[in-house]
């Protein structure tokens, strides 16, 4: 809101506190930055860069956070959209009680949520209130595992994802959508391909975007699970290295935001928050 | 002597002029509305009433005093809003009372203000209610009442009306016309509906462009419009192109039809060319009475529209609305007739092309 | 002629609503084992006793014992402080560059960054707060090679309640600067032009009208902020290696290797963190409704 174009006074407040905020937001990163550019001595340069990528555990983690995060996106999208779409069409009764699961990730932050997960998946499966047991605990298998971090990770994406996904259909109005294209003859999987799906992949690619963003900054399920994400592979370089975590600090920086800056250029001006970790 | 007066009041938006050559002055107590479509520059009037815009050039009045550059917070000129602009977190007697409140009136006067100006609008119930619990109209008399409250010179009123139902609409500006009679507050009503401007103004400013195009009373207004935009703008009306014969005698041809008007022609000369328009309810069939135009036509078309019959009829190569009033026990002709319809020298207006 | 119209099975017909509910099926099974089996089994963990029976005692535990109680209010503190700091901040921020005048390129400049600054939370944002205010910061270093002015020496440590404030404010601005830049949007030019028509001067309309009718959405996102301060881990631990006992590095430790003893004083600690977020949603949705309801 700007006032009516009577008075144009010079916002000098305005101006002090978005100054502030700049000071405050930018030291951080440029203080990563300067540190990063100083491994050689005496001498600005990339070096830092290139021992950090020369190091091939950097591109096995990355590349494995790069994998779960697909995994979980594709998951997502597999789970989410066609549940989305389906309340909206049949079952708007359920509504409520979905979008209540979907807020219950914000009551659950990950070490809740990575600890009982440890609780529930690395006994024995039983029947339940028996002592038969079903299966081996997950945690054993390194395939359980992976299941139980990408279950993990989608819990986390969840609100965003299914948030962006309702938005974008109800923005399109599917329903009405769905019937056009019924009463045109379309059978059920030339409506979610041909006309669904298209119509929401604005909505689609910002959720993705931001699991990606998630997973691939988390450490708190991968740590205590055990996987070999990027996470942990950057908090141990901080135990032992000084230069290169500052370099990939920096790098991880770019990244979320150009990541963030592709949301907002698809999505016009809604920005997103994943929150604290 | 003027209670309200703009003179040479202008608004310039780097090129663009919103504003211009307005010139004004309204009586105290007098109802004067500002007509035209979106874009006409009504409201930025209006606002520079308030004092919201600056006008860029110009001097706008009250009382003989100068208020151009006052602060809208000093002008004591109330407004009220199209979207109604009730503060959602006060109720509707702290709404009204607002103004009071903030001029440090004694509580109890206030108190007694508002409760006379819930009365003044029909809310007496209303007092502790929100905005958000009260239907369109309501709010918009709260907004009325709130800005009545402080005992504003001048009431500014900007197309009040345009966000209710058609109804509602038709109530509420006769309430709002009696309540202005009752108080002899001058005020200002904006709206681009002219059936409103009409029914309630003691006189009407049509706009367009920015400019004034004529400033009458309704009847003046919708009988004697002086420009085509005017003359096409407030009621319906036939307009079809024409060509001058005689100007001294006020004949001129349609299609090789020839009408006479009463209007003043001495400005042009045989073979100029004119816009020439006649109001549908001025047309009658012949056959009941002559008067200084007979006219041959054939039946097009005939729309029951309630009260009123349209009938198009075509005279020469073009067609003309003629609008009569419902008679149950009239005959009308039949589409395909051969007729002959009548309208006098009066009502055949000549406008330029 | 053509059969164009489907069969009415084809539409929407009322079918038994038990049908309906298959297609929500894979949804609730997911619900069901990522969240409410690990939730419902430290729910029931933290009311058992290491016998297997049913017992208060992990709760009474919660409160009698001390660091565990200290935990709790360390982390509602570091919430707490954070949330009013960031929701002043944040709101300021917000309000600079909607109401206030600034021009929009960098509204959305400020709104892309705090999408950005909210996700950089964790490991990062601890490494980058270090390589700022750490012993040999940037910032540190600047203060003390151009102001003269030695801050370790005065008695400040990055690795310490204020430092983790400082650092959490790095995601607490921006999630304030991105509820209330809506919620700012949302004061109607109207009321501030009526204010002024009826009389009023800036600061009566922001006492009056503006500030009033912001105060739900500032409450509900400053809630916000106490939430997600309340459940961060990565970024203390990351910072201060678990120097600082808030509750989730307690639960942390107990997750890693059952410091206590006892794993259901472990879930206890994880309930009482869970019903203190819960209170927090719950009154965070409470205002939000509130505030729709008045700016119907």
């Amino acid at each position: 809101m700007k006032l009516a174009t009577r008075v144009r006074k010079f916002p000098f407040w305005s101006w002090v506190w978005f100054i502030l905020g700049v000071l405050y937001f930018v030291l951080p990163l440029l203080a990563t930055f300067e540190f990063s550019l100083t491994m050689e001595r005496d001498m600005i340069g990339f070096k830092a860069y290139q021992k950090a990528f020369a190091d091939k555990d950097f591109w096995s983690t990355f590349g494995y956070s790069i994998f779960l995060a697909a995994m979980t996106i594709i998951v997502s999208i597999i789970l989410i959209v066609p549940t989305a779409y389906w309340i909206r069409l049949r079952l708007p009764e359920a509504r409520r009680l979905v979008e209540f699961i979907t807020l219950l990730p914000f009551v659950i932050p990950a070490i809740i949520l990575v600890f009982g997960l440890i609780r529930v998946y690395s006994s024995p499966v039983t029947i339940p209130f028996t002592e038969i047991p079903l299966g081996q605990p997950l945690t054993n298998f390194k395939f359980g595992t992976n299941v139980l971090i990408v279950g993990g990770y989608m819990v986390l994406g969840l609100p965003y994802m299914y948030r962006s996904v309702d938005t974008g259909m109800r923005t399109v109005d599917v329903r009405t959508l769905t019937e056009a294209a019924q009463s045109l003859g379309a059978n059920w999987y030339v409506v979610v391909a041909r006309v669904i799906l298209p119509n929401i992949r604005t909505a689609l690619l910002s959720g993705a975007l931001l699991t990606f963003a998630i997973v691939v900054g988390e450490v708190v399920l991968a740590s205590f699970l055990g996987v070999n994400t990027f996470g942990p592979y950057l908090f141990l370089l901080g135990q032992h290295r000084a230069y290169e975590p500052a370099a990939l600090t920096f790098t991880t920086f770019l990244l979320t935001w150009a990541a963030m800056g592709i949301i907002q250029l698809i999505t016009g001006g809604q920005g997103q928050a994943s929150g604290a970790h | 002597m003027a209670h309200l007066a703009l003179s040479n009041v202008s608004k310039l938006y780097g090129d663009f002029s919103a504003v211009s050559d307005f010139n004004l002055e309204v009586e105290k107590g007098e109802f004067v509305s500002f007509l035209g479509p979106s874009g006409c520059g009504k409201t930025t009037t209006l606002r520079m009433i308030a004092g919201f815009e600056l006008p860029t050039a110009g001097v706008v009045s009250i009382d003989d005093v100068d208020i151009t550059n006052k602060a809208p917070s000093q002008r004591n000129v109330g407004m009220v809003f199209q979207a109604y602009a009730l503060f959602p977190n006060m109720t509707v007697a702290q709404n009204i009372g607002f103004g009071l409140r903030i001029r440090k009136e004694p509580e109890n006067a206030v108190k007694q203000r508002v409760a006379e100006m819930l009365a003044l609008i029909h809310l007496e119930q209303k007092g502790n209610s929100y905005p958000y619990q009260l239907s369109g109209g309501q709010q918009q008399r709260v907004a009325l009442a709130r800005a009545l409250a402080i005992r504003p010179q001048v009431l500014l009123l900007d197309e009040p009306l345009s966000a209710l139902d058609a109804k509602i609409r038709v109530a509420l500006r006769a309430e709002i016309r009696a309540i202005q009679r009752e108080l002899g507050i001058t005020a200002i009503y904006v709206t681009h509906d002219q059936e409103e401007a009409l029914s309630i103004s003691d006189r009407i400013v049509v706009m367009y462009e920015g400019r004034i195009e004529q400033v009458g009373t309704p009847f003046q207004i919708y009988n004697f419009p002086e420009t085509n935009f005017v003359a096409g703008f407030v009621g319906t009306l036939n307009t079809a192109e024409a060509e001058v014969i005689d100007s001294a005698r006020g004949l001129v041809s349609m299609d090789g039809v020839q009408f006479v008007s009463s209007d003043d022609l001495s400005g042009s000369k045989k073979g100029d060319k004119v816009r020439m328009s006649v109001r549908p309810e001025r047309f009658s069939f012949a056959s009941e009475q002559k008067k200084d135009n007979v006219l041959d036509c054939t039946i097009e078309n005939i729309t029951f529209l309630g009260s009123v019959v349209r009938i198009q009829v075509k005279i020469g190569s073009t067609k003309f609305n003629m609008d009569t009033f419902n008679n149950p026990f009239l005959e009308l002709p039949k589409i395909g007739d051969k007729d002959q319809v009548t309208c006098s020298k009066e009502a055949v207006l000549v406008l330029d092309s | 002629m053509t059969q164009t119209a489907l069969p009415a099975s084809r539409m929407r017909t009322p079918r038994s609503k038990l049908r309906n509910w298959i297609g929500v099926i894979p949804f609730f099974l997911f619900a069901i084992l990522f969240i409410f089996l690990p939730s419902v089994r430290l729910f029931i963990g933290s009311f058992t006793n290491e016998a297997g029976q049913f017992t208060f005692e992990n709760l009474v535990e919660l409160f009698s014992q001390d660091y565990i109680r200290n935990s709790y209010l360390l982390s509602i503190q570091i919430s707490a402080v954070t949330a009013l700091g960031g929701g002043i901040f944040g709101f300021l921020l917000a309000y600079s560059v909607t109401v206030g005048g600034l021009p929009n390129s960098l509204r959305s400049a400020l709104v892309t960054f705090s999408g950005v600054a909210s996700n950089f939370a964790g490991v990062p944002l601890a490494f980058a707060f270090v390589a700022t205010l750490g012993r040999t910061g940037f910032v540190t270093v600047v203060l003390k090679e151009v102001f003269g002015v030695s801050i370790y020496d005065a008695g400040f440590n990055l690795y310490s309640f204020l430092g983790l404030s400082l650092t959490y404010m790095y995601f607490q601005f921006p999630l304030m600067v991105l509820v209330m830049t809506p919620a700012l949007d949302g004061l109607k030019k109207e009321w501030r032009e009526a204010a002024e028509n009826l009389g009023a001067n800036t600061v009566q309309y922001w006492l009056r009208i503006a500030l009033p009718i912001l105060l739900p959405s500032m409450l509900g996102a400053m809630i916000l902020l106490f939430g997600n301060a309340f459940g961060a881990y990565a970024t203390a631990y990351a910072l201060t290696g678990g120097r600082l006992p808030i509750i989730t590095i307690q639960i942390g430790a107990q997750v890693r290797g059952d410091v206590l003893h006892n794993p259901n004083l472990g879930n206890a600690m994880a309930m009482g963190m869970v019903f203190i977020m819960a209170i927090s949603l719950a009154g965070y949705s409470w205002l939000q409704g509130k505030t729709e309801r008045w700016l119907r």
